[in-house]
């Protein structure tokens, strides 16, 4: 009583854990989380492959569009989209094999 | 810094770097203008380049605590500015903007020199370019083992 008094910390550290118990219970439960997650993911690409659109877009057309900044943000949208496919690719194993399991 | 911090830092150098060689082509193509709007011939103009978000005290407190210390800046051009150094005189009675006595003020423009300056804007835009790709590639080895 004393000792976690004195030093606030320890008090607290049993608090914690079982906050971080029910933040993972919960994310665990409701498929919310990773979905959202997910989409989120989703979005940014999204809008990675928008905004470098818009650049070629204006690049074309003559809209004093930078070459370099078009062509930078073309690389950045297709390295998103690489990470996203190989985030999906190792969903898509993962859930095959659950699926494969046998009792 | 994020993914694509070399790519915005590499970025702003290539658009510096492409601002550097238009100023020297017009250094170039006005090397015998004896007039402009301002008044007298055509002043040799140069870039200044500095780095991007100069670092306030805010930023270094908050990059303190961190383990990378400051973060990668990019460049911008600060300024455009003109040489002041005088005009190159030339006895040509005849011409419009002749003065009194006959000298035509002529741009203090030396083509090798500004020759030399768009060589070393292109190759530094080189090296920029170069950046980029090292970070692409980069990334793209990162992505890979995921696989």
């Amino acid at each position: 009583m004393q000792i976690s008094s004195q030093l606030p910390g320890l008090g607290t550290l049993p608090n914690a854990a079982a906050e971080a118990a029910r933040s993972t219970t919960a994310g665990g439960r409701g498929e919310d989380s990773f979905l959202k997650t997910l989409h989120g993911a989703l979005d940014q690409v999204d809008q990675m492959q928008g905004s470098a659109q818009d650049k070629v877009n204006g690049l074309l057309s003559g809209n004093g569009q930078d070459v370099h900044s078009a062509m930078i943000a073309v690389q950045q949208a297709s390295l998103s989209f690489e990470l996203m496919m190989q985030v999906r690719n190792k969903v898509v194993n993962a859930y095959t094999e659950i699926s494969r399991l046998q009792f | 810094m994020n993914l694509f911090g070399v790519m915005q830092v590499s970025g702003s150098a290539l658009g510096a770097e492409r601002i550097r060689s238009e100023v020297t082509a017009a250094n170039l193509a006005n090397a015998e203008s004896t007039h402009t709007e301002e008044g007298g011939p055509y002043r040799r103009k140069q870039v200044v380049f500095a780095s991007q978000n100069a670092p306030s005290f805010q930023n270094t407190l908050a990059g303190a605590g961190e383990s990378h210390g400051s973060q990668p800046r990019g460049v911008v051009v600060r300024d455009v500015v003109s040489d002041p150094a005088p005009p190159i005189m030339r006895y040509e009675p005849s011409h419009p903007d002749a003065n009194e006595a006959g000298y035509v003020a002529y741009p203090n423009i030396n083509p090798v020199a500004e020759m030399t300056d768009l060589l070393s804007a292109v190759r530094s835009y080189q090296m920029n370019v170069a950046a980029v790709s090292a970070s692409k590639q980069m990334i793209a080895q990162s992505i890979d083992i995921l696989r």
